[in-house]
C-alpha cells in the first residue's frame, strides 16, 4: 500500500504543498491509498431516510447544533419527537461559519480577533465548498431555498509558481494552462510516436492503434507528424484581436522545453480528472456558507438552548442525563431524555466527564483530528481580475505549508475582494497557528507577493482561524487511520446504550458537511427503529 | 550492526538512552518549541486545560524517552506527526528542552536516539489529509 505519508523525501511541506493530496503519486496511487484508508469520497445518499411511525412522547436530546445536530433535530421533530439541542456557542452551525464584519474569534491561548472586512465581504473559514456529488448537502440547500453560486475550483488561467525545484522554471510564475498543454502534449507525442513505430506494445490490433493515435493527436494537440509544438489553449504572447496586425491574429506562445517542465515538477498540477469531490460543478451558498446554518436554524432554532456547555453525561437504564452550564448566566442545569444524539467532535467529547463504556472511550481515543488553518486577506482592488484576467480558482505555490491561495468566486468585478491566503493542514498548520494574527498575515503576504506584485500594496486587513485552537472544535476534522477505521469506527457507529454519535467523523465523507448530514440521517434511523420496534 | 545493537538494547531496556546534556542544544530546542509546539502546549508548558496537555510536570514527558519521541514522530489524538517537518537533530533539541524546562528535570535525548526510535517505529499509520 503506498502510504503517502511515508514517501522518501516527501516532507509535510512537499506533501501538502498543493491542495490535492493526489498530486504526489498520480491519481491511481492516491485512490488506492484512499480506499485502503477507507476515505472513499462519494456521497451517494441523496435524501433523508423515509421513516414511518411517530416519535411522539419520546424525548431526544441532541448535543451540538452543528449541521449534524440540526439535521437530526429537523427530521426528528417532524416525526413528533420532543427535541432539545444544547449548543455551547451563541449561534448554530458548528464549523459551518462565515467570518464577516464584526465576527469575533479568540483562539485558545490567543488574542481576540474581530473581523473588519468591508460590508458584503466574507471568509468561509470552515467549510467552503459543496461538490456536485454531495447530494445530501444539496438536498437541504434546495429544501431551505438557499441560493447557490458556482465556486470556481479549477482555473487553468490561474498562476503557479514553484521555488523549491530545479531548472529554468524554478521561481517562475506560469499559467496553469501552459503546463497542462505542454505536459500532455509532449506525453501524447512520445506515446503516439512509440505506438506508430512499433516500439510500444499497446496490445491493440493494427486498426485500433490508428484509433488510439487519433485520440493522442486530439488529446495532445499534435501536428501531422505527431509532434507537439504548442497550442492556442496554452495562451498567446499577444492575444488575437481586430485589425491586420497589432494585434490582428496575435502572436502564439512557445511551449516550455520538455526537460525544463519535467524538472520543474509543475506537472504535479496535472491530472486526468480531479478527485470525485473536487470536480465541476462546485458550489457555494451566495453570501457565505453560514447561510446553510441559518437555513437550519430558521426551522429548528426554537429547539436550541444556546450558550449551553455540556459538563457531564450520565446514562441509566431509562435514559440519558446531561448537566450543562449556561456560560452567559453561570447557571447550571440538568436535562434528561430517552435518547441522546451526540454530535460534539470527539476531540472535545473525550475531555467531557461522561460514563461511556471503556470500549467506547478507547475507540474515541483512536480518532485523531487534523490541525487546519485558513486566512482571509481583504484586498482593496481585485487585481487578479483586473490585471491578470483570473476569475476565481486557486493559485499553487510550493511555499512551505501555504498549499494554495484561492481567489473569490463571488462579487465578480466589484471593487474589493477577500481571498484565501492559505489553507494549511497538519504540522504546518500547528506551526502557523503559533504565530499571532499579525505574524500570520505577514507570512501570507510574503508568499502572495511572490506571485502577485500587486499583493501587499492592495492589502487592507485579515482574519485567520486555526481550527485546532478553536474551543468546542479542537481540530478541523476527524482523521481515521486505517487501523482506527477498522477497530474504532464500527464501535462509534453503534450506540453506547442510549447515546448515538453523529458528525462528519461518523462517516466516510469526513470533513464535509455531507458527512455530518448523512451520519445524522443514519443514526436517527437507528434511533427511530428502536423506538417504534 | 550499530542499528542492530540499538534495537537489541532498546528491546531489553538496557541501552543508555540519554546523552550528556551538552550534546543537545536546549536553547535551540526552546526556540523551536516556541514556534512549532507552543500554539497548543503554550510557551509556559502548561497547555490548555481540557484541550492540550500540560508538559510542565508531566510524568510522561520526563519518563521513558522512547514513547515521548515516538509521540512527537507519529502524533497522537489531535497532535500531528512532526516526523517530516523536523529533522532528528531538531526533534532531539525540542525533546531535550521539554524534559528540562519549567522545572522538569530529566536527561536530554540525543539525535542518535531519535534516529533509532524513528527507525524502529511502526510504520506511521495516519491517513493522508484530503482536502475539503
Amino acid at each position: 500500500m503506498p502510504a503517502m505519508t511515508e514517501l522518501p523525501g516527501a516532507g509535510v511541506t512537499r506533501r501538502h504543498f498543493l491542495e490535492k493530496a493526489a498530486l504526489l503519486g498520480g491519481s491511481a496511487m492516491v485512490m488506492t491509498a484512499l480506499n485502503a484508508w477507507g476515505a472513499g469520497i462519494a456521497s451517494m445518499t441523496s435524501a433523508p431516510p423515509a421513516l414511518r411511525g411517530s416519535g411522539a412522547g419520546h424525548k431526544l436530546l441532541i448535543l451540538g447544533a452543528g449541521v449534524a445536530g440540526m439535521t437530526a433535530a429537523y427530521e426528528m421533530s417532524k416525526l413528533g419527537y420532543q427535541v432539545t439541542i444544547l449548543e455551547a456557542r451563541a449561534f448554530g452551525g458548528g464549523r459551518c461559519q462565515t467570518a464577516r464584519k464584526g465576527f469575533k474569534l479568540t483562539e485558545l491561548g490567543g488574542e481576540e480577533q474581530e473581523c473588519t472586512f468591508d460590508e458584503g465581504l466574507y471568509l468561509n473559514h470552515g467549510p467552503w465548498r459543496i461538490p456536485f456529488c454531495h447530494r445530501s448537502t444539496l438536498h437541504y440547500t434546495k429544501t431551505f431555498g438557499i441560493p447557490l453560486e458556482v465556486l470556481v475550483n479549477e482555473n487553468d488561467a490561474s498562476y503557479a509558481r514553484f521555488d523549491t525545484v530545479k531548472g529554468p522554471l524554478a521561481g517562475k510564475r506560469v499559467r496553469q494552462f501552459e503546463v497542462r498543454a505542454d505536459m500532455r502534449g509532449y506525453t501524447s507525442e512520445l506515446v503516439a510516436k512509440a505506438a506508430t513505430s512499433g516500439k510500444l506494445d499497446t496490445g491493440l490490433a493494427k486498426d485500433d492503434v490508428e484509433l488510439f493515435v487519433e485520440y493522442l493527436r486530439g488529446e495532445g494537440y499534435l501536428e501531422n507528424d505527431l509532434s507537439y509544438r504548442g497550442t492556442e489553449g496554452r495562451g498567446y504572447k499577444v492575444n488575437p484581436g481586430a485589425g491586420i496586425d497589432d494585434p490582428g491574429p496575435g502572436v502564439p506562445s512557445t511551449p516550455y522545453a520538455f526537460p525544463d517542465l519535467v524538472q520543474s515538477k509543475l506537472w504535479r498540477m496535472v491530472q486526468s480528472v480531479g478527485t470525485f469531490d473536487q470536480q465541476h460543478t462546485m458550489f457555494q451558498p451566495v453570501g457565505g456558507m453560514d447561510r446553510i446554518a441559518k437555513g437550519f436554524e430558521k426551522h429548528v432554532g426554537h429547539l436550541i438552548k444556546y450558550n449551553a456547555e455540556v459538563e457531564r453525561i450520565r446514562q441509566s437504564d431509562g435514559g440519558v442525563t446531561v448537566d450543562y452550564l449556561d456560560t452567559k448566566t453561570g447557571k447550571r442545569s440538568t436535562i434528561s431524555a430517552d435518547y441522546c444524539l451526540c454530535t460534539i467532535p470527539v476531540s472535545v467529547l473525550r475531555t467531557i466527564d461522561a460514563d461511556f463504556s471503556d470500549a467506547y472511550k478507547q475507540a474515541m481515543g483512536l480518532l485523531s483530528y487534523d490541525p487546519v488553518c485558513k486566512i482571509g486577506l481583504q484586498m482593496k482592488r481585485r487585481f487578479w481580475e483586473e490585471d491578470d484576467a483570473i476569475y476565481g480558482g486557486h493559485v499553487y505555490t510550493d511555499a512551505p505549508g501555504i498549499n494554495l491561495i484561492s481567489l473569490p468566486s463571488s462579487g465578480w468585478q466589484s471593487a474589493k475582494g477577500v481571498l484565501l491566503g492559505y489553507y494549511m493542514f497538519g504540522a504546518d498548520a500547528t506551526d502557523m497557528s503559533g504565530n499571532t494574527p499579525a505574524e500570520r498575515t505577514a507570512i501570507a503576504l510574503d508568499v502572495g507577493q511572490r506571485i502577485f506584485p500587486q499583493y501587499k500594496e492592495n492589502f487592507e486587513n485579515s482574519f485567520s482561524a486555526s481550527w485546532h485552537l478553536i474551543q468546542y472544535n479542537l481540530g478541523g476534522w476527524g482523521n481515521w487511520s486505517a487501523e482506527a477505521r477498522k477497530v474504532a469506527y464500527p464501535v462509534l457507529n453503534k450506540p453506547d446504550r442510549r447515546i448515538y454519535l453523529a458528525g462528519e467523523h461518523i462517516s466516510y465523507i469526513g470533513g464535509w458537511q455531507a458527512g455530518a448530514i448523512e451520519s445524522a440521517w443514519h443514526q436517527i434511523a437507528q434511533i427511530h427503529q428502536r423506538v417504534v420496534a | 550492526m550499530r542499528a542492530t545493537l540499538l534495537v537489541a538494547a532498546l528491546a531489553t531496556g538496557t541501552f543508555l538512552t540519554t546523552a550528556p546534556a551538552l550534546a543537545q542544544d536546549v536553547a535551540k530546542g526552546q526556540d523551536l518549541f516556541n514556534h512549532k509546539c507552543a500554539a497548543c502546549h503554550q510557551k509556559t508548558g502548561l497547555g490548555v486545560k481540557g484541550a492540550f496537555p500540560a508538559l510542565a510536570g508531566d510524568p510522561f514527558v520526563v519518563g521513558d524517552p522512547e514513547p515521548v519521541v515516538r509521540t512527537v514522530l507519529q502524533g497522537r489524538g489531535g497532535m500531528p506527526t512532526f516526523a517530516a517537518l523536523l529533522s532528528e537533530d531538531q526533534l532531539a533539541d525540542i525533546i531535550s528542552y521539554i524534559r528540562q524546562a519549567w522545572g522538569n528535570s530529566a536527561p536530554a535525548v540525543n539525535t542518535g536516539f531519535v534516529v533509532t526510535v524513528k527507525t524502529n517505529a511502526h510504520p506511521q499509520d495516519k491517513a493522508p489529509t484530503v482536502t475539503h
